[in-house]
């Protein structure tokens, strides 16, 4: 059978759905990837669909049961003005994805995008905006983000409203992480441009458009959508650390970093106003790190031996 | 070896362009008009032109960040919005002192424990202490600082205060006791990812030819570990210490907020607040300079450490 299949060469497709099949039969022997994704899937599912199966207004304030404990009316408790924590958390939950989602776009539209024409042109073209990603990464961690956020942040509000909010908080967090996505596709880039697929491209007269975006692109997919998934989860950490500091969403709109600021100063008369939301936000960024390390894992097999290691 | 130091010069200047150049163009952007704020209800189209010239702000922009640029290099922020006649220099004054504390400590504390820690890992590795603190130090390095400052509180209120037994106080600035918890906090993030990272740089080293050839020696193992592998196996760690601060910088914000600690990012976080725009950006400039020249301090340490790079250089 292994010498028939090795002497006779496989149609094209077959390859290709083999080379598929290889890549979920990777992922899928990483159970801890695996169970991350399905949690994931429940997540999103949760933000998406729950708050219109609970159906409970996230910003009303149930006078009769403050800083209450879980119990059948609220299953998850109250806060400090009343309003119900699960329904709270569920649309917290909605504006942390949603807000990575645009995050991602943006980071895969821009720094994916300019890695690759940096990598492919060279020249005059990548020390513009290779300059113009070390420019960013000037910045340690979130500071330029937040300095972005805190100077448009009550204009952009007056003139757009919730979403144009959200929208600011997402632009501001993509400008700190495209450079290093842009970087990490630039590099990639180098290396597969001189490979002899590009040749052979390219003495067939193809366009350099043809080659960026037919031969080089599906090679730096890989790379592009596992450092997008892990991003996710840093993001998803430093739009709770911008709603933290009243540079997120505004009140009464709950985000999962809001919550927690104001749970903290009730953490003595009920502490589970603070864990609920920690503990989903902690889950949130783990299940995005784990399927990011599968996927790596599975785009790469020869980086999996690396990964048990920090 | 001059090379080195003239590139690394080079380099610099270029971070501080970066810097002062985006931040700048931030503040010039900003909406609102600062003089109408200073002015408040009065209208005075005379008044308005004279105190446009006098902050110069009816400049064209390239000589506002000239001007913004020569004011940084004798030390001076610029002026708050919302404070008339206040320097931004005294308002983030004493915060700076506050804030270089906290997160110094944190960086020591981080490096003490995370060092031994990652080093004890790899001599036992696979052992019981192995893995639990592996485990511990990936879980320290993974949850959020904001996540981190309600279980320490609650351990704090619940475990220690509720039992009578000594407790800290839960927020706050002034007593060695207030420093305990945000130490902690801040030293979280790059204690974990210490530890981690010298395990796994001690591992490599410990499997190089040179250790076997030091034990086939016959020297004891402590100087073997102390003497031959340390001095290698620390050699990535420096390295990170510059660009780790960034996790210190971030999360002092968070820290100094919730602990109510009067910091640069406190301070910083009050003016977001008011919409006080200088002292914003001012608070981003000191902090990424902050970093920047501790970066340069680790790179000079590593040169020091390394005579390859000299060499190489």
């Amino acid at each position: 059978m292994a010498l028939s299949e090795a002497t006779q060469p496989l149609p094209a497709a077959v390859v290709r759905r083999r080379a598929r099949r290889g890549f979920w039969w990777r992922f899928s022997r990483n159970w801890l990837a695996v169970v991350s994704l399905m949690l994931a899937v429940l997540l999103i599912g949760t933000a998406v669909a729950g708050p219109l199966l609970y159906g409970v207004d996230p910003n009303y304030q149930h006078y009769t049961a403050i800083n209450a404990w879980p119990s059948a009316d609220h299953i998850l408790g109250t806060d400090s003005l009343g309003r119900d924590t699960l329904a709270r958390i569920m649309q917290g939950l909605r504006v942390s994805l949603i807000v990575a989602f645009y995050v991602e776009v943006l980071n895969i539209g821009v720094g994916a995008t300019l890695g690759l024409v940096a990598g492919y042109r060279g020249g005059r073209v990548d020390n513009v905006i290779s300059r113009l990603a070390d420019m960013l990464f000037a910045f340690p961690g979130l500071l330029f983000a937040i300095l972005v956020a805190a100077v448009f942040g009550q204009a952009v509000t007056e003139r757009f409203g919730g979403i144009g909010r959200l929208l600011l908080v997402a632009g501001s967090l993509a400008l700190v992480s495209w450079p290093l996505m842009a970087r990490y596709v630039r590099s990639q880039t180098l290396a597969l441009k001189e490979r002899d697929f590009v040749g052979a491209a390219r003495s067939i007269g193809a366009t350099n458009g043809r080659i960026m975006w037919g031969h080089i692109l599906p090679g730096v997919v890989g790379l592009i959508v596992v450092s997008a998934t892990l991003d996710v989860a840093a993001v998803v950490v430093s739009e709770a650390v911008l709603s933290l500091l009243g540079l997120g969403i505004q009140p009464p709109d709950p985000s999962i970093g809001q919550m927690i600021r104001q749970a903290i100063d009730y953490l003595e008369t009920n502490w589970l106003q603070v864990f609920f939301p920690s503990f989903v936000l902690t889950l949130l960024v783990l299940v995005f790190s784990f399927v990011g390390d599968g996927l790596r894992d599975a785009v790469d097999p020869q980086s999996a031996t690396n990964t048990s290691e920090p | 070896m001059s090379q080195l130091i003239g590139r690394r010069l080079l380099s610099l200047v270029f971070v501080i362009f970066s810097i002062t150049f985006l931040t700048f163009i931030v503040g010039y952007l900003a909406p609102g008009d600062p003089i109408l704020v200073m002015m408040g209800p009065r209208r005075d189209p005379v008044l308005y032109a004279s105190l446009r010239h006098q902050y110069g702000l009816d400049l064209p922009w390239f000589q506002q960040y000239f001007n913004y640029v020569g004011g940084l290099l004798h030390g001076d922020l610029g002026v708050s919005y919302r404070y008339q006649g206040r320097s931004v220099n005294d308002i983030l004054g004493n915060g700076v002192g506050v804030s270089i504390f906290l997160g110094m400590m944190a960086l020591v504390l981080s490096l003490l424990i995370g060092i031994p820690t990652g080093i004890l890992a790899s001599l036992r590795q696979n052992s019981w202490f192995d893995r639990t603190s592996m485990i511990t130090m990936l879980a320290l390095f993974s949850i959020p600082t904001f996540v981190m400052i309600p279980i320490l509180r609650a351990f704090n209120y619940f475990v220690l205060y509720k039992n009578g037994l000594p407790s800290l106080p839960p927020a706050g600035w002034g007593t060695p006791a207030h420093w305990v918890m945000p130490v902690i906090v801040l030293a979280a993030v790059n204690m974990g990812y210490m530890a981690r990272l010298t395990r796994s740089s001690m591992l490599e080293t410990l499997q190089q030819d040179y250790i076997r050839t030091a034990h086939a020696k016959g020297l004891p193992q402590r100087q073997v570990v102390t003497v031959h592998a340390l001095r290698n196996a620390l050699l990535p760690i420096v390295t990170v210490i510059g660009p780790s601060l960034a996790f210190v910088v971030t999360g002092s914000f968070v820290v100094e907020s919730l602990f109510a600690i009067p910091g640069v990012g406190f301070i910083g976080v009050q003016a977001i607040g008011q919409r006080d725009y200088p002292v914003i950006q001012g608070t981003t400039v000191v902090l990424a300079v902050a970093v920047v020249l501790m970066n340069l301090v680790t790179d000079i340490l590593y040169t020091v450490l390394d005579p390859r790079i000299k060499a190489a250089g």
